[in-house]
């Protein structure tokens, strides 16, 4: 019995264990406001961005420093804004008017999480359809036409669903815009 | 260190990072959850209601097959800490229940007031997963037992919404008023949407194992 706690003490400690990443998809969100805005290059990290997919503001020039990654995966966003996963019901929902809505939703490792947030979101009428993506960590929300469901409905029905939000994106954001 | 100061430490690190081998005790606000488990000791069940994202109220029944004795008891869960990462989730539960135990065997003791309190831990991410909990029952006359038990996860990939999602794990348990005292059990688990399957087999007592949970 002390030889395998021992070894499951070990292990564990080797495990990336309870890391504070809560803020990595708001510390981002920060960082791409910024770069709209006025852009110090200095304080990015260049090499974990995919900057064809991101709004650098009319100021930006690319010429002028080196992006370690670009050009090698355009299609790996590592740090970057998830839009929406488009299934079947999505498609439709954005095609009879609906309004595209992105979760960023923290704590979602399994089925069951989705199961409930499926549940939850599912019961609301302004929802027309809805899709929690494992891989993205997102719900992706489609809000029938005519319908608003504010972010502290959002908040509210994670909360119940139990989970946490970490960023809302709407409309053209939300599309990938 | 000592060896004691280890043993706290241990202790310690297991109640802070482990998952519950009943698989998130707790549901969303309004969902149903039916658990089924049977190890080396019993075979038990348990439908629960989640009146909140953070309390579920059930009933349990079980059967502690070595004594024949069953176990009747109302059984409220309380989420007591969620961690919520980008990555990662990790729970501690607190639960307890009240009933009655009947010893069914031929030289029957009769019934008696139960009640019992645990505690339910865990971490996990999509690939790995690590838990803890533990069981302090007591039964009058039919005899009080206490257990704990430990897992280690991991996932050989990771599936997406829907998906069947495999687990490879490791259990070790510990029971007091056994003849192997400390046993180990491995096991295979299968997630697909709202359903979850365990099966596995305890190596040292040379027993299966089967768990089932669907949430709807």
């Amino acid at each position: 019995m002390k030889k395998i706690l021992l070894i499951l003490a070990v292990t564990l400690t080797s495990l990336p264990v309870l890391a504070n990443d809560n803020h990595r998809v708001m510390d981002h969100h920060a960082q791409h406001e910024k770069n709209q805005g006025e852009m110090n290059h200095d304080e990015m990290n260049h090499g974990e961005m995919n900057h064809g997919e991101m709004n650098h503001g009319p100021e930006h020039s690319h010429g002028s420093h080196e992006h370690p990654t670009e050009n090698a995966k355009e299609d790996v966003m590592t740090m970057s804004a998830p839009a929406i996963t488009t299934t079947d019901d999505i498609t439709a929902a954005l095609a009879n008017g609906g309004a595209p809505v992105v979760v960023d939703v923290l704590g979602v490792v399994c089925d069951f999480c989705a199961v409930a947030m499926n549940k939850i979101f599912g019961k609301r009428e302004e929802v027309s359809a809805l899709y929690v993506d494992l891989d993205k960590k997102t719900l992706s929300l489609v809000v029938n036409k005519g319908a608003s469901l504010s972010d502290e409905d959002i908040e509210n029905l994670a909360k119940k669903a139990g989970y946490r939000i970490a960023a809302i994106r709407r409309d053209a954001e939300a599309l990938g815009g | 260190m000592t060896l004691s100061a280890m043993r706290a430490w241990v202790a310690a690190l297991g109640v802070l990072l482990s998952v519950s081998a009943a698989a998130r005790p707790v549901s969303y606000t309004g969902g149903w959850t039916l658990l089924q488990t049977a190890n080396r000791a019993s075979t038990a069940g348990l439908l629960h209601y989640s009146i909140s994202h953070n309390v579920s109220v059930g009933v349990r029944h079980e059967w502690q097959r070595g004594d024949d004795v069953t176990l009747t008891a109302l059984q409220p869960t309380l989420l007591a800490k969620r961690w919520y990462g980008h990555n990662y989730q990790a729970n501690v539960y607190l639960t307890g229940g009240l009933g009655t135990a009947t010893d069914r065997s031929v030289a029957s003791l009769g019934s008696d007031t139960a009640s019992f309190v645990g505690v339910m831990t865990d971490w996990e991410t999509r690939t790995l997963f690590v838990s803890y909990e533990a069981r302090f029952l007591e039964q009058g006359k039919l005899g009080n037992h206490s257990m704990h038990a430990a897992r280690f996860g991991w996932a050989p990939y990771t599936g997406d919404t829907g998906e069947l999602h495999t687990w490879l794990m490791l259990e070790v348990d510990h029971r007091k008023h056994f003849d192997n005292k400390t046993t180990v059990t491995p096991l295979l688990r299968f997630f697909k949407g709202p359903a979850l399957f365990e099966a596995g087999y305890n190596v040292t007592d040379s027993a299966p194992m089967f768990n089932f949970t669907y949430r709807f």
